[in-house]
């Protein structure tokens, strides 16, 4: 089902970017965690950054992973091998999930620890947020980068795949940005997976906020899958 | 088993008669199969299609009875493999991708790597981005041939390597056909396919013109040609009306050139032997010479 071999490269070649990445945030949570409790910094924060940072990721190692191998050719070189596409597939599909994972567990666990370690010092009540938070965070970073990892299967050019797949995750990130501007934008809030991450009702723990994130894991396992399909049903011009 | 691998009607169309059309091909166990033709006449796509990169549009490939699309990866346990074009993965030198290919392949021994570099003198601790196209093309044959597998694959395996190199390269593959490897490689070069194969196709805009036993060229040929030259011209007349067999008259130069076939070849020579002949050559049919004779048969003729 899955290549050791190759899960090793895939970590060799792609652990730079997530290392950056991880330690940018954790950098930056445990900051906010320390000097305010989540209802006060919490909030701009999670609604603002992760979301980027989690869009970074998966633009450029949802490309990486697939379309860049076909692009450049090097895939030949794993498929000349006992490895077969199906486990080419999954096992870049779990590197892909488990590594924005990773990254979630590692802010969980600074952000809380920060705030349980400051001065204002949080409760459990608090730190149930915090958790709660970053598991919303895990499945918007999830279908993003489900839509990546899909784009990057369907399509034989990075460039393809980083107009299609980036262009998306961008619109999807801009559009509650420019429904700010004004009524006539409002619609945009409809047109955008960023809006199934509420930061507000899952802090007021108001309703529905649960239902949203399993759209957001729905629209994650539906992209996932069907790139996983694509990839090993298509011709691959190595 | 009667054939190792066998493609049946194997047709990809990529439009503006781009593709392989209908090719079919069938090679024995222990054969060493050319496949030649120029640039796009479909040799790489072919090489897919058994690689199992590309799902043929219509017709099949199959490796040892298993379907080359279905089976890819199992077979891929018997089967060496240079791509038409190199590029290797994101790893640093020669050697890290020979490691990072034996964790793929499940080979923990890498004496074979080393004998393989030693006999193509290559280092391969040299980064694998500042490599020369040689250099990349040898590490290429190294990866192809370090799993000692049954089945050799081989787009172009001489791309870029200089004539001493080619021949160890030939040296190599005639080494494996020793131990009954089956290879079926592809090239434009006749020379190369000559050298070593068994039998050679010609791919002409996606088709299999003509398959060719090798045996039946280069001297071997059981009809050959010779090129006589006569002192003067009256000898050349009357050689004229004795021989039939004469395929080409140059009268200025007192030549004929005739066609014997070997059992023949006494009666050639009774008919020169009051003749004063300045000098008899014989004038080999290289491949290279007999698919370009087929090349221009076909030119001008559809292929519906």
């Amino acid at each position: 089902m899955f290549s050791i071999a190759l899960m090793k490269q895939t970590i060799r070649e792609n652990i730079s970017l997530w290392l950056v990445l991880t330690v940018v945030q954790c950098a930056m949570i445990a900051t906010i965690g320390l000097t305010a409790p989540i209802a006060a910094a919490g909030v701009a924060y999670y609604n603002l950054l992760p979301g980027i940072f989690m869009g970074i990721y998966a633009i450029a190692i949802g490309n990486k992973l697939v379309s860049a191998k076909i692009d450049r050719g090097t895939l030949a070189y794993v498929l000349s091998t006992p490895v077969s596409r199906r486990a080419v597939v999954a096992t870049q599909a779990l590197f892909f999930a488990g590594s924005l994972t990773l990254m979630c567990a590692l802010t969980t666990a600074v952000h809380s620890v920060a705030a349980m370690l400051s001065s204002y010092g949080a409760d459990t009540a608090e730190v149930l947020i915090i958790v709660r938070l970053n598991l919303g965070l895990l499945t918007l970073a999830l279908a993003f980068s489900g839509i990546c990892f899909a784009a990057s299967c369907v399509f034989n050019l990075s460039k393809h795949t980083i107009a299609i797949g980036g262009g998306l995750i961008c619109a999807f990130l801009l559009a509650p940005i420019i429904a700010m501007f004004g009524d006539n934008f409002a619609f945009l809030h409809n047109l955008t997976i960023v809006t199934l991450y509420d930061v507000t009702d899952i802090m007021a723990s108001a309703a529905g906020w649960v239902w949203r994130l399993v759209a957001l894991a729905g629209i994650a396992l539906a992209t996932y899958v069907a790139g996983a399909i694509v990839f090993t049903r298509k011709d691959l011009p190595l | 088993m009667d054939h190792i691998i066998e493609i049946t009607g194997l047709t990809k169309d990529y439009g503006d008669a781009r593709g392989v059309f209908g090719v079919d091909l069938a090679i024995k166990p222990g054969e060493v199969f050319g496949l030649v033709g120029i640039n796009g006449s479909g040799k790489t796509t072919t090489i897919r299609h058994l690689m199992g990169f590309l799902r043929p549009n219509a017709g099949h490939c199959s490796i040892r009875g298993m379907d080359c699309w279905r089976h890819a990866a199992e077979l891929k346990r018997g089967i060496g493999y240079i791509p038409g074009e190199v590029a290797f993965p994101d790893v640093k030198t020669g050697l890290d991708f020979f490691r990072l290919q034996a964790g793929y392949l499940g080979i923990r021994d890498l004496a074979r790597v080393h004998e393989l570099m030693d006999r193509f003198s290559l280092d391969a601790s040299a980064p694998l981005k500042r490599m020369s196209k040689g250099m990349k093309q040898k590490t290429a044959i190294v990866a192809a041939f370090m799993a000692d597998a049954p089945i050799l694959l081989l787009d172009e395996g001489t791309t870029g390597l200089d004539p001493l190199m080619q021949k160890a390269f030939t040296d190599l593959v005639r080494e494996e056909k020793a131990k009954g490897r089956t290879v079926f490689m592809s090239s434009h070069m006749f020379d190369e396919l000559e050298a070593v194969c068994d039998r050679v196709a010609f791919l002409k805009e996606g088709h299999v013109i003509e398959v060719a036993d090798v045996s039946q060229f280069s001297g071997n040929e059981p009809v050959k040609e010779y090129k006589i030259e006569f002192t003067g011209p009256a000898d050349y007349q009357t050689f004229l009306s004795r021989s039939a067999t004469v395929s080409r008259r140059q009268e200025n130069l007192n030549q004929v050139t005739v066609q014997t076939a070997d059992q023949d070849i006494t009666a050639l020579f009774t008919a020169l032997s009051d003749l004063e002949v300045r000098f008899i050559t014989q004038v080999p049919k290289t491949l290279a010479r007999h698919f370009i004779e087929k090349y221009q048969e076909t030119e001008g003729q559809s292929h519906v």
